[in-house]
């Protein structure tokens, strides 16, 4: 069975300024147990999507079944196998993260016993220990992040949505969640995760799609996506080409003051000779997932034009 | 979940937004008697003694419908602001559940309120146990009604700004504006009845009743200014309120 199953979804948000139609015949499949990413620039319809999984929003259009049961017309059911942990959410201002966590779970109908352990165990894992006992609205910003990622990974929910779920975090306790995250994935927990960190997709997820203007342009590894795009190897120019000389070869954007050419192996080999031989430095490298990701979305972008950006 | 898991989890939410809210923001605690204690003062200060017994029973009346406004105000801010509303319903709790809890955790923040009103009360007016027991009924009437208004305005605002303006107008129009710190009696005769066009005035004429105070010389209608119109009247307002929130409550947006 799969863990999700969305058909031909749509929204259409109306507001005095206009119409604008967040997802356009989605269709997307999710299996259970997978680790599956959303990527999408803002205002791609990624929310949206999670919100109507998560029995928050009501499509215009379509149907969205998890694990068999339908999220329009059964939502009770769905929610008892669900945790969400909302774009930009912040936890209870008043509580510590121990209790944002013990609380949830008793809320939930978990034992005291039962919440204690496992809020020691989270806290710990997610670095939380040092600051279990002091209240929300005196920890940081990534702090807060991480009490609120804390309480819903702490679920074990049968499906984990996680909207941004690092955001703000830096790069040790990012790391920390990542751990966390897989272990639910190994504990048998279906996550759909959505971020703009695209080396976070790239190591947590084993299945990721890319939204834009509402529509999925991909769906599949970040191997085949970067696959996908043609283009092997990435060079970076400080000086010494001008944008116009590097168009034939492949995708070039300026970057750091310098340009950025995405290409062939033939073609790289080509330039960093020419290179060499004008004595311009070059930065050769692989493509990246990001790169990957800008060139998918930017053609479609091109080609396309989507109106405004919506959640 | 059971029955059961759900009551309790009723009372984890009233324990940790309630009791937690208030021992790690006392201000809230002085906030909400500065107001009803404001009225009383003054009432006190300016006019005749025989108004104060009104004063009274109206910070007690004014104390539970500042509950809806509390009400409004938590849960608009739990959804718009900290999307904790959107985290605690993705879970086996019943929305109801969520909803119970927070309008008990909005009465714990009363409660110092309502039992300084009730000893000053006791004070002032001679007052059997069974017209406490009456006054308590009316009380518990007013907050079921007070916080499902709250919770079904917090669901239709967009923005926190509108909670503010929309907050004031409500809970003004219903705590100060009706006969709640003065008698019915003060409002010429033929136009007693605009009064009960607020669901607070059933409940201030009913727990002035229970308190043994005067009632108007002229009543508004002989079916509302009875007992058991005005009881009538507060159930079906108290049960028309609830209906309404929970009907149109909006787990899901459109």
């Amino acid at each position: 069975m799969d863990a999700l199953l969305a058909k031909s979804l749509s929204k259409t948000y109306h507001a005095r300024q206009g119409t604008v139609k967040a997802l356009d015949n989605v269709d997307m499949v999710i299996r259970k147990g997978q680790l599956f990413g959303f990527l999408g620039r803002n205002g791609a319809g990624k929310t949206t999507f999670i919100k109507i999984a998560a029995g928050l929003l009501l499509p215009t259009f379509g149907s969205m079944e998890l694990f068999g049961i339908d999220v329009l017309r059964q939502p009770r059911e769905v929610r008892e196998r669900i945790a969400i942990v909302p774009q930009e959410g912040k936890p209870f201002y008043h509580l510590t993260p121990r209790e944002h966590i013990e609380e949830y779970l008793r809320v939930r109908g978990r034992a005291a016993e039962a919440a204690k352990s496992i809020a020691d165990d989270l806290l710990q894992a997610m670095g939380l220990e040092a600051y279990s006992h002091i209240p929300a609205m005196l920890l940081s910003g990534g702090l807060q992040q991480r009490t609120l990622v804390a309480m819903v990974l702490a679920t074990g929910a049968d499906f984990l949505f996680l909207d941004e779920p690092t955001l703000g975090m830096d790069p040790f306790a990012r790391r920390q969640v990542w751990d966390v995250i897989r272990r639910a994935g190994r504990n048998g927990s279906t996550v759909l995760i959505t971020t703009h960190y695209l080396d976070e997709a790239e190591q947590l997820t084993e299945e990721l799609a890319v939204i834009e203007g509402g529509h999925v342009l991909y769906k599949g590894s970040a191997e085949s996506l970067k696959s996908k795009v043609r283009r092997e190897v990435r060079l970076h120019f400080d000086r010494g080409f001008t944008s116009k000389e590097l168009e034939s070869f492949g995708e070039v954007y300026s970057e750091r003051g310098g340009l950025t050419l995405m290409t062939t192996r033939v073609h790289a080999e080509e330039l960093t000779r020419a290179a060499l031989e004008r004595g311009i430095a070059v930065n050769v490298g692989p493509v990246t997932l990001e790169e990957a990701f800008l060139t998918l979305v930017g053609k479609s972008i091109e080609e396309d034009e989507p109106g405004g950006a919506w959640a | 979940m059971t029955w059961r898991s759900q009551s309790n989890a009723v009372l984890r939410i009233c324990w940790f937004n309630g009791f937690l809210g208030l021992m790690r923001s006392p201000l809230v605690f002085v906030a909400l008697f500065l107001t009803p204690l404001s009225f009383l003062f003054f009432i006190y200060v300016l006019a005749p003694r025989a108004e104060l017994p009104f004063g009274v029973v109206g910070g007690l009346l004014f104390s539970c419908l500042f509950t809806g406004s509390g009400m409004m105000n938590d849960c608009a801010y739990l959804r718009l602001e900290r999307q904790m509303q959107q985290v605690i319903i993705t879970s086996p709790l019943r929305p109801i559940s969520w909803v119970l809890g927070m309008a008990l955790s909005e009465l714990v923040f009363t409660i110092p309120a309502l039992v300084l009103f009730s000893i000053v009360l006791v004070l002032v007016v001679p007052i059997s146990l069974l017209s406490f027991l009456a006054l308590v009924g009316v009380i518990f009437l007013t907050w079921l009604l007070a916080t499902s208004l709250g919770f079904l305005l917090s669901t239709f605002f967009r923005t926190l700004r509108e909670i503010w303006p929309i907050g004031m107008v409500v809970f003004t129009t219903l705590s100060v504006l009706p006969p709640v710190f003065y008698p019915l009696g003060y409002i010429p005769g033929s136009f007693r009845w605009v009064a009960y066009i607020a669901p607070s005035t059933f409940a201030s004429q009913l727990a002035a009743r229970a308190a043994g105070l005067p009632a108007a010389s002229v009543p508004a209608s002989p079916l509302l200014s009875s007992a058991t119109g005005e009881l009538v009247g507060l159930v079906l307002l108290t049960a028309l309120f609830i209906g309404v929130a929970m009907r149109f409550a909006r787990w899901r947006d459109p």
